[in-house]
């Protein structure tokens, strides 16, 4: 990596060897940092995949699906608004993946349209989950095991999406300080790194919740 | 809706992922593999959108 920047000739003296010097540093952190970040995800995974499993494991100790409460069988969720919903989640991962490569080339309008456009539409998405808990008609939280796994594995999610809104206006925030230049930006990257997780997340969950 | 919208972004996402597709490192290869996951997801929400496969349950 030295050799690398030393090889682009941009520096000299002892001054541009300290410049490699903290280039370097820059980027073996920042390495570790990601490496990091990604077993974070793994671990997130592990998280979900747990409370996956239980909730098949419940599934498939019940003869009926959706289950029957005081002899009267739970409707199902209503698809179309979920994937409304999922529409915007999704539209979100895009936007915020165009926001990242404006920011890469330099055009911080874009970056900024973007960003915003990713938390308008994880805003969005937060209500249209909070809608659907205020209308799903599966017998909430403790009265079934339906009820239990959707809100548990959905809340979890949508807890997960809401750091993720803060955790944009943060990296807005930042880039208005000054915190991030055009080659140094791995709290974006991590960003959007995370948002995407929650959209691949919210894949799983639609999948599991609303077409199995 | 959904259907027309989970095209629109299922393409932006394999556009998205086509542009990176030479790109090496673990983000780019984590982001790839998330991009892909995605468009699978707008998959999911054609299906869904259009009623191609019979929902679960009994």
């Amino acid at each position: 990596m030295s050799v690398s920047v030393a090889k682009q000739g941009h520096v000299h003296g002892a001054a541009g060897g300290s410049l490699v010097h903290d280039e370097v540093i820059y980027q073996e952190t920042r390495d570790m940092r990601l490496l990091g970040f990604t077993l974070f995800l793994v671990s997130d995974v592990v998280l979900f995949s747990a409370f996956v499993f239980a909730y098949l494991y419940l599934r498939n100790t019940i003869d009926t699906w959706p289950p029957v409460i005081d002899g009267k069988q739970l409707p199902r969720l209503d698809v179309a608004f979920a994937a409304v919903n999922s529409i915007v989640l999704f539209g979100s991962g895009v936007t915020m993946h165009y926001a990242l490569e404006n920011w890469k080339h330099g055009k911080r309008a874009a970056f900024d349209a973007w960003i915003w456009a990713t938390i308008v539409l994880g805003t969005m998405f937060l209500c249209g989950q909070g809608y659907e808990y205020a209308h799903a008609q599966i017998g909430g939280w403790s009265g079934s095991i339906f009820g239990a796994s959707f809100f548990t594995l959905t809340g979890m999610h949508g807890f997960h999406v809401f750091i993720g809104v803060i955790y944009l206006i943060a990296l807005y925030f930042q880039t208005r300080a000054g915190v991030y230049d055009q080659t140094h930006y791995f709290g974006l990257t991590a960003g959007t790194l995370y948002w995407h997780f929650v959209d691949v997340i919210w894949v799983g969950l639609f999948f599991l919740f609303y077409l199995f | 809706m959904a259907g027309l919208g989970a095209a629109l972004i299922g393409v932006l996402a394999l556009v998205a992922l086509r542009n990176d597709w030479k790109a090496t490192g673990l983000d780019s290869n984590v982001t790839k593999l998330l991009l892909g996951l995605m468009a699978l997801g707008c998959v999911l929400v054609l299906i869904a959108a259009f009623g191609i496969l019979p929902r679960g349950g009994s």
